[in-house]
Parts: C-alpha cells; structure tokens; sequence
C-alpha cells in the first residue's frame, strides 16, 4: 500500500465532497 | 432599467437532467480511471493520482473565468440580463473550482515537496485570482440597483481575467518550484505516458460536464431572480 494513500484519499474526498455540497446547495436553492 | 429586456424562458431546465446523467457517469468513469486504471508514476507513485483533480479543475476554473469575461463585455455591450446571469455563475463555480485545486495542490505538495504552501509564483496568483474572484462575488453586494451592480460586475470581470495567462504562465516567466505545463505547452506533443494522457482527457471531459451542468442550474436560478425583480418593479 502506498504510504501516501491518506493524501490521495484527503485530496479525492475533498473535491467530490464538496462538488457534492454545491450540487445540494443548488437545489435547495431551487435549481 | 428601461434599457433591459425582460427575462423570458430558456432550453437550459429540459437538457439539465441528461447533462447531470452524462456528468454523473462520465465522473464515475474519470474516476475508475484515475484511482485504479491509469499506471503508477515511476518517480512520485500513486500520490500523482491527485493531478487527475488538480489539473482539470483548474483548466475549468481558467474557462470559468473567461467565460466570467465574455459574458461581462456582452453585458455592456448589449445591457441583455441573460449575460449578467451567466457572468455570476460562472464566476461562483470558477470560485469553487480554485479553491478546490488550490487545496487538492495543497494537498500533494506536502508529500511531494515538503510543505503545505510556499510562497512561489504559480501558488501566489493562483491565490490572488482566487481572491480577486472572490471579491468579484462580494462587489455584487454593494448596490442593490441591477444595471448598476451589472455594470460594475461586468468592469472587474474584464480586469481581472488578466490574472488567468498570468497563472498560466507564471511558471515559465520565473524560477518556480510547480512543474512547468506538462499538456499544454509550447514545445510540440505532451510530455505524459498516453495512458495517463487519456485518463487526464477523460477526468477534463468529465469536469467539462460538471461544470456545464452546474452552469444550467445556476443561470436558471440567477434567471428566475431577475423574473422576481422585474416583477417587483
């Protein structure tokens, strides 16, 4: 295992959280 | 006022749903292809997977902010709402795209040089678009009259994508310790393993589609804000 996976994982979860996040806040916007 | 036309009805809510289906799979596929498919890298090993965020969200913010550009000189060139509501969308998402490659580089910078930050020049305008942007939204606060805070939107959008070539190219015009362009270069083809080009091209296809999806939703919200003003006047 790569001893740099936390950073991988860190990076990935990130950005698909938050992009996440702005899709639900367009929709509770009413988008 | 008088010199604006009244929002009316666009095509944007009935491609909406098959835009989201087709960015929804094409981020899984990116995705597949970026964590499990695409080879490790010889020198850095697996933590280069991160430039498969890194790098599309930041091509997307650069178009996000010319985008931001292009709808501010149409809005002063032809004073039609549709174009403010596109500059403020754009310019929402191109916020979100940096601050989300500036920490994703962040992120891969501490394994690979050490540091969280550090003040270099690809980082330092990276930042100072990210703020400028920032303060493009916040200046969007300071008038509640529309053609005025349009108007004043529309001046700071055509300024301040100066600073997009200048991150681009900062790299090159001083000693920087951030890779120089490695897709977009001047010197002839890419220098990336094509399977690691084309994971690269699938992952930036996918975030084109994200971006343009989230660019439907946010003009038709910023759209039917108009149709509340106009209808309150």
């Amino acid at each position: 295992m790569d001893a740099n996976l936390v950073f991988i994982v860190a990076a990935f979860a990130i950005v698909w959280g938050a992009l996440l996040a702005y899709l639900i806040s367009l929709r509770a916007r009413g988008a | 006022m008088t010199e604006t036309t009244i929002p009316r009805g666009n095509t944007l809510p009935r491609i909406r749903p098959w835009l989201g289906i087709a960015a929804a799979a094409s981020f899984v596929v990116a995705s597949v292809m970026a964590l499990f498919w695409a080879p490790t890298d010889a020198v850095q090993g697996d933590v280069y997977r991160i430039l498969y965020v890194h790098v599309p969200l930041a091509w997307l913010a650069y178009l996000a902010f010319v985008i931001v550009f292009l709808a501010s000189v149409g809005w002063l060139w032809t004073k039609r709402p549709f174009f403010d509501a596109v500059a403020v969308a754009s310019a929402e998402i191109g916020v979100l795209f940096t601050g989300l490659f500036l920490v994703a580089g962040s992120i891969w910078a501490k394994p690979t040089w050490g540091v969280w930050w550090t003040w270099e020049p690809r980082l330092v305008t990276t930042a100072i678009m990210f703020v400028m942007y920032v303060g493009y939204l916040l200046l969007r606060g300071l008038s509640t009259d529309f053609s005025r805070r349009a108007t004043r939107a529309a001046v700071f959008g055509i300024i301040a994508v100066i600073d997009v070539p200048i991150v681009h190219l900062s790299v090159l015009w001083a000693n920087s310790l951030h890779q120089l362009p490695t897709v977009l270069r001047a010197a002839g083809s890419p220098a990336l393993d094509s399977s690691m080009l084309l994971t690269l091209m699938v992952s930036l296809f996918a975030y084109t589609l994200i971006y343009a999806y989230f660019m439907s939703a946010r003009v038709s919200l910023e759209r039917a804000r108009q149709g509340r003003l106009w209808t309150q006047i």
